[in-house]
């Protein structure tokens, strides 16, 4: 089996250094990896993403995240990445990782995502360029997560966005922004891989549970939403355990 | 009514675009003149700065903070994912 401790919207900065650390140094008691759904900082600058990086890093398990609206912010998302990737955090963006754990290869793909709305309430690529820029971001985030998770070889595939897959995990969030939470295209894209579990964040006011239109579980893992410091989700019950070097089911 | 919402709204862009806040997940509820706050943030300085920007900015308003901090405990549960 593998355990993942998942958690996202943790906006960190220098007035949150320490608070979820006690949590954090549990982890290996509790989850083989920790994935992170984005707004990792609160205004996306190069120190918010130290306090980060201090917060989050040197843990014992592999942290992978992808980055939220907020760390877009001040348009240093690339300085942003670059101080996580050297604090050895993994950041997803239209890609893919392969974590070998408890003999298993947990495959994780990863993009920001955005918004567009969900059947019935969505964008078209029509009209103003500045509506079709708008859908066309949308549609270019939902490529890249299909090609990021159509990319790897593995024995349990997730798929973690910022942005919502599926209407599902907003309810509680105001119908009227829906479109601004999540598009249906990121959704497709994950019905059309052999995804196991979607994870995302985002919406402070949504609900945990939901499932894509082809079946896939959605965890909404908005810290808001969760109310504590992660959730712990297990895939491959049923499966037998070894050592890190010695894979199974490859 | 009209200007009851366009204050609800003015308020919720002072949340997220005042870079001292930038909070998307606090609701605004403006009910004759009292203003009731809700939602959750990561630490107690952050809620205070959001009372004391919306006071500054609008001193008329009576303000009911019902923002709480997120919660960071390690969990006590896993799901099972099938």
């Amino acid at each position: 089996m593998i355990r993942i401790a998942a958690v996202g919207d943790v906006h960190v900065d220098k007035d949150v250094e320490g608070r979820y650390r006690p949590a954090l140094e549990q982890l290996p008691d509790q989850a083989d990896a920790l994935l992170i759904a984005g707004d990792l900082t609160r205004h996306g600058t190069v120190d918010e993403a130290k306090c980060f990086a201090n917060e989050f890093g040197g843990l014992a398990v592999p942290v992978v995240t992808v980055l939220g609206n907020h760390d877009h912010q001040s348009d240093r998302q690339d300085d942003v990445t670059d101080v996580l990737t050297d604090a050895g955090i993994i950041v997803l963006e239209g890609t893919a990782t392969v974590l070998e754990l408890n003999g298993h290869r947990l495959g994780v793909a990863g993009t920001k995502g955005f918004g567009g709305g969900f059947a019935g309430a969505c964008a078209s690529n029509f009209g103003e360029r500045e509506m079709k820029d708008f859908v066309g971001t949308t549609e270019r985030y939902a490529t890249a997560l299909l090609d990021a998770l159509r990319s790897v070889q593995c024995d349990a595939l997730v798929a973690l966005t910022h942005y919502s897959p599926v209407p599902d995990t907003l309810a509680g969030e105001p119908l009227e922004i829906y479109a601004f939470l999540g598009c249906y295209q990121l959704g497709q894209a994950i019905d059309d891989a052999p995804t196991a579990l979607a994870l995302h964040g985002h919406a402070h006011h949504g609900s945990e549970r939901g499932r894509t239109p082809g079946g896939v579980p959605v965890r909404n893992v908005a810290h808001p939403v969760i109310k504590q410091a992660y959730n712990v989700y297990q895939l491959l019950s049923g499966t037998v355990d070894t050592k890190h070097e010695e894979l199974v089911n490859v | 009514m009209t200007r009851q919402i366009d204050l609800e709204a003015d308020i919720h862009r002072l949340l997220v675009e005042d870079d001292r806040i930038a909070e998307q997940g606090v609701t605004v509820h403006h009910r004759e003149n009292v203003l009731v706050l809700d939602g959750e943030v990561e630490s107690a300085q952050r809620r205070d700065e959001i009372c004391r920007q919306i006071s500054e900015h609008y001193p008329d308003l009576e303000i009911v903070c019902d923002i709480g901090l997120t919660r960071t405990q390690a969990p006590a549960e896993v799901e099972e994912i099938s």
